[in-house]
């Protein structure tokens, strides 16, 4: 085919003879570019959100007390937040001395997870995810990794206290 | 200056090669989302990572792309 041959000028544009104004204005160099330049942009933002990922994760939480024992009930909950105002967090107390917790986001999507009773496991409704109570591994559903634990302790003060917090 | 058939295809395909690829970063930005949600770190680096990659096959694209 010759360089110099004219291209024809298409169907559509012999069937709808409009121009649109400053149609010409941008080449399709100048569009692929602005989209390269998107792409950069955004694989930029995904590198930060991986960054902010493994910030978060770094921060495991200080010591500090939770709540008395005493106003849990045995198979009561509670919940709290843990390491930050931003973390939901909840404690089971399993017996008169046994309490354990968790975050309460479930592994699969961040749904808030709760105690079922009746089922002695961790349940998450949005998707049926299932963990179980003492470990906070799972059980059934969708999620593929444990619930965060939250390592905690009864102290001499009678006070449950949250030692740091643990991603598995 | 005019292009012949065969460049104005080599660049159509080229544009369309880059479409793809920012549409599939599109998708990449919400699985690095829901890995944020979740604190699923090793899911966020290696959506990072395919993004960009992605972002610069991207940019090599543009090298052969006609004006």
């Amino acid at each position: 085919m010759s360089e110099n041959k004219p291209v024809p000028v298409p169907i559509w544009r012999r069937d709808f003879p409009y121009e649109a104004a400053g149609e010409e204005e941008v080449t399709r160099r100048e569009f692929a570019r602005y989209l390269v330049l998107g792409a950069g942009a955004i694989a930029a933002g995904n590198v930060g959100l991986a960054v902010w990922t493994q910030l978060r994760s770094i921060n495991t939480g200080e010591p500090r007390p939770i709540v008395a024992l005493e106003s849990v009930p045995v198979g009561g909950t509670y919940l709290f937040r843990y390491p930050s105002a931003a973390d939901p967090a909840i404690l089971l107390r399993v017996d008169e001395r046994e309490v354990v917790a968790f975050s309460q986001q479930c592994t699969h999507l961040g749904c808030v997870v709760y105690y079922q009773v009746e089922e002695n496991r961790w349940h998450c409704p949005c998707h049926e995810g299932n963990f179980a109570t003492l470990s906070g591994d799972v059980i059934s559903g969708p999620p593929t990794r444990p619930l965060g634990r939250i390592d905690v302790e009864v102290r001499e003060d009678g006070n449950v206290w949250a030692l740091a917090r643990h991603e598995r | 200056m005019r292009l012949s058939e065969r460049g104005r295809r080599t660049s159509s395909a080229v544009l369309i090669y880059v479409i793809v690829l920012m549409s599939f970063q599109v998708f990449l930005i919400t699985v690095a989302a829901e890995a944020f949600i979740v604190d699923d770190e090793g899911q966020a680096w290696a959506t990072a990572g395919v993004s960009v990659v992605l972002a610069a096959a991207a940019a090599a694209f543009l090298r052969y792309l006609r004006p």
